[in-house]
């Protein structure tokens, strides 16, 4: 891998993660936040499997592999996280859930 | 044949054993298939009774010495560390399991039928959360490495309290759960310190790799260890002191207490001991603590059951009492005899529990001892079981199977300390008295039903009831004829005691069953006794009510049917001091709100008015005084901070990551 293709797949990840962080931040349903997150997790997978490849290290595709499983319980309890919530509270708006903080 | 890098033999068929229960979980847990009624009874049945199958297969074959012994599920290598999962069967492992699988099988068939009436959704959660139980259990048993035994442990633990919770629309049941859960998850944390601690020492999980390590510990670690292990122990098999859990676990349903809080979990403390027995038998100050608090555990609980209004809070103090023997047993170094008392005691005690519950079932009085009344007559059958179990608990000589198993332990005692062989003899003397009270109340008439047999209520005498009664009831008078070949098993013998020894202990139960009777139909003694639980009764209801003095016996009786009060001194030790502090720091009563921030703003105006206040207000005073009163204000608008929206605290989260990182990489430039 050359430097320059290195350089740009990092650079590509990092925008990635900012995409999803961005949504996560911006955006108050909570069904687009779950999207956005998992466009955020797709950041650092790519990092990990780009830095695996320099360094020929199969330890950056385990890690993938491990994010994969990460997202997929993740959406698993988000998921059902918004289902319970729809039923007790206005599911589209994240921001009118904040009784914890009392 | 290979699969994903594993080499799969015939020995990987032990997977079976708990992923049969597993697949009943599963199944009754999530409800693919919309099961109606009969078919999640018919499925508990097959997940209940399968796992029995191929465990008689493996334990027949080590039974013949020809165990299969480790086999390796997973392996996985982690830096200088490997993490092998795998299964073991050895005959401990065989013995235990197969245990648990019939026991299992006879509580879960029993139940298809005691559970007959109740709402679909609740039966199939009954049903799956026995199912996972059940694996977590024999997953616990078979386990060849650490992992997989805490896994199944804290399994055991989750599903006690699930089940005993399992009536949601009862407090007390929650709140009975809620402790369970909590005591026990005490004991496992240092069950957990103490697999931890031998991992350092191994570096390896597997338990053949475990012992041997633990056992050539230096430095000072084998007695943590060893007394780490015997606490995670006491509080699973509640023992004294963490004892008080497990009377208040009656509160779940009659199945569960037969199958989890009485011949299983409760005794899967001792299991763990005997696993680890050559580490506790390296530490003989250990060992003496463990045989000291079984001792004790032994008589107290045999002395509270003499005293308990409440047939299934009595059968508790029983379980506690037995698997103090065990654990006495443990401590003067013959775990093969607590072993077989381990078998003796899971028949006859679930025995006990399926019969007092198919008794009771349905009964007015609830699960109070008066409700057995009348049984003779009403429930023969069931009447016979209870007995036949009640005279295994006893240990009648001879004739029963709990008179064996005791005698092993006895033997074993008396070769090593004479002292806890009496205190053990005593404990056996109120042994014999509670259960024989029990079966004398159980042969009462009935003052509610005015013919002999009114109600002869046999709706739910099936197949399903009376097989596992017969086949316990058997199994509770002939497993005497087990003892020995169980010791034989696990490579040790019967001790052999001296004749005298064995008289006394041969007569200790039939003086037990003397007292009962004499408290039963000798007037003077009846009378007190009735006396004191009056009392009891009433008091119960008005606890802050005076009574007049009473006598000195009416008080003994009061002060143990009510356990010594042990549970109300730990409300008052641990469990208020916790809620005031979490009250007060909640700003309840005269507390703080919030202290964290509350505190420093207090003392900034504190030290604002004791050293600026007293002077002249100029401008450098003025510019301190606002200081001191902004400081308030200051932190009231940080707490406007706390939003308690996600976007929000996602944002300081990243903001503070950024923060750190950028500092990582000032930190590092060159």
């Amino acid at each position: 891998m050359t430097e320059d293709s290195f350089t740009a797949l990092m650079l590509l990840s990092t925008a990635l993660f900012v995409v999803g962080l961005f949504g996560v931040l911006a955006r108050r349903s909570i069904l687009i936040q779950l999207l956005s997150l998992e466009v955020a997790l797709a950041g650092p997978s790519l990092a990990f499997i780009t830095a695996g490849a320099r360094h020929a290290d199969a330890g950056g595709q385990a890690m993938f592999v491990m994010i994969l499983i990460l997202a997929a319980a993740e959406v698993a309890l988000g998921l059902a996280l918004y289902l319970r919530l729809r039923r007790t509270a206005d599911g589209t708006d994240s921001d009118s859930l904040s009784s914890l903080r009392h | 044949m290979e699969v994903f890098g594993l080499v799969l033999t015939y020995n990987h068929l032990l997977l079976t054993i708990p992923s049969i229960a597993l697949a009943g979980f599963v199944m009754l847990g999530l409800d693919p298939f919309r099961l109606r009624d009969f078919e999640v009874r018919a499925l508990a049945l097959i997940g209940g009774v399968g796992p029995l199958i191929p465990m008689l297969v493996f334990a027949n074959a080590c039974f013949h010495g020809q165990c299969t012994g480790m086999v390796p599920i997973f392996t996985l290598k982690v830096g200088e560390s490997t993490v092998a999962l795998a299964l073991q069967m050895d005959p401990l492992a065989a013995l235990v399991g197969l245990t648990v699988c019939v026991i299992g099988a006879a509580v879960i068939l029993f139940s298809v039928a005691y559970m007959q009436g109740t709402a679909l959704p609740d039966l199939r959660r009954f049903f799956a959360l026995m199912h996972l139980f059940l694996a977590g259990m024999l997953t616990m048993v078979l386990a060849g490495d650490s992992i997989v035994l805490f896994l199944g442990w804290e399994l055991m633990g989750l599903c006690s309290y699930l089940l005993i919770a399992y009536n949601t629309t009862s407090a007390e049941a929650i709140r009975a759960g809620r402790k369970a859960f909590i005591m026990t998850r005490v004991a496992d944390a240092f069950l957990l310190a103490a697999l931890l601690l031998l991992f350092l020492e191994a570096n390896s999980v597997r338990l053949d790799h475990l012992i041997p390590a633990g056992v050539a510990a230096q430095d000072g670690m084998r007695p943590i260890i060893a007394a780490l292990l015997l606490g995670g122990a006491i509080g699973k098999s509640a023992q004294v002191p963490m004892h008080t859990w497990l009377p208040s676990a009656m509160a779940g349903p009659t199945p569960v207490s037969a199958l989890l809080h009485s011949a299983t979990m409760v005794a899967a403390g001792a299991v763990l001991l005997m696993r680890f027995s050559p580490i506790i038998q390296a530490e003989p100050v250990v060992m003496a603590i463990g045989a000291g608090l079984g001792a004790l555990t032994a008589i107290f609980g045999a002395a509270a059951a003499l005293f308990q209004q409440d047939i299934k809070r009595l059968l508790a103090y029983s379980s506690i009492s037995q698997i103090g023997y065990m654990m006495l047993a443990i401590g003067v170094g013959a775990p093969e005899a607590a072993a077989a008392h381990f078998v003796v005691h899971a028949i006859f005690k679930s025995l006990l529990f399926l019969s007092a519950g198919h008794i009771t079932h349905h009964s007015p009085r609830g699960t109070d001892i008066m409700a057995m009344r009348g049984a003779s007559q009403r429930n023969p059958l069931a009447f016979l079981a209870f007995s036949a179990g009640a005279a295994s608990l006893a240990g009648l000589p001879v004739i029963t199977g709990g008179w064996w198993s005791k005698e092993a332990m006895l033997g074993a005692v008396w070769g090593v300390e004479p002292a806890l062989w009496t205190v053990a003899v005593l404990a056996a003397v109120l042994t014999a008295a509670y259960a024989t009270r029990a079966v004398l109340i159980a042969a009462m008439p009935d003052p509610g039903s005015h013919d002999g047999h009114a109600d002869h209520d046999d709706s739910h005498d099936t197949g399903y009831t009376l097989v596992p009664l017969a086949f316990l009831g058997f199994g509770a008078l002939l497993a005497g004829g087990l003892v020995e070949p169980i010791m034989h098993l696990l490579g040790a013998h019967v001790p052999h005691a001296p004749l005298f020894t064995i008289l006394v202990a041969s007569i200790a139960p039939l003086v037990g069953v003397a007292i009962a009777f004499a408290l039963a139909y000798v007037p003077a003694l009846a009378n007190g006794l009735q006396r004191a639980r009056d009392i009891a009764r009433r008091t119960r209801r008005r606890p802050r009510r005076q009574d007049k003095p009473a006598g000195f016996w009416v008080r003994i009786a009061l002060a143990f049917s009510r356990g010594l009060r042990i549970d109300t001194l730990y409300q008052i030790v641990f469990v208020w001091p916790f809620v005031k502090l979490v009250r007060w720091l909640n700003g309840y009563g005269r507390g703080v709100a919030d202290p964290a921030g509350n505190l420093p703003a207090m003392a900034a105006l504190r030290l604002q008015r004791a050293i600026t206040a007293p002077f002249a207000p100029d401008w450098i005073d003025r510019t301190w005084t606002a200081f001191g009163g902004r400081i308030l204000a200051l932190w009231a608008a940080l707490r406007r901070l706390q939003t308690g929206r996600a976007r929000d605290h996602g944002l300081y989260m990243a903001a503070g990551t950024a923060g750190l990182l950028l500092l990582a990489w000032g930190l590092t430039w060159h």
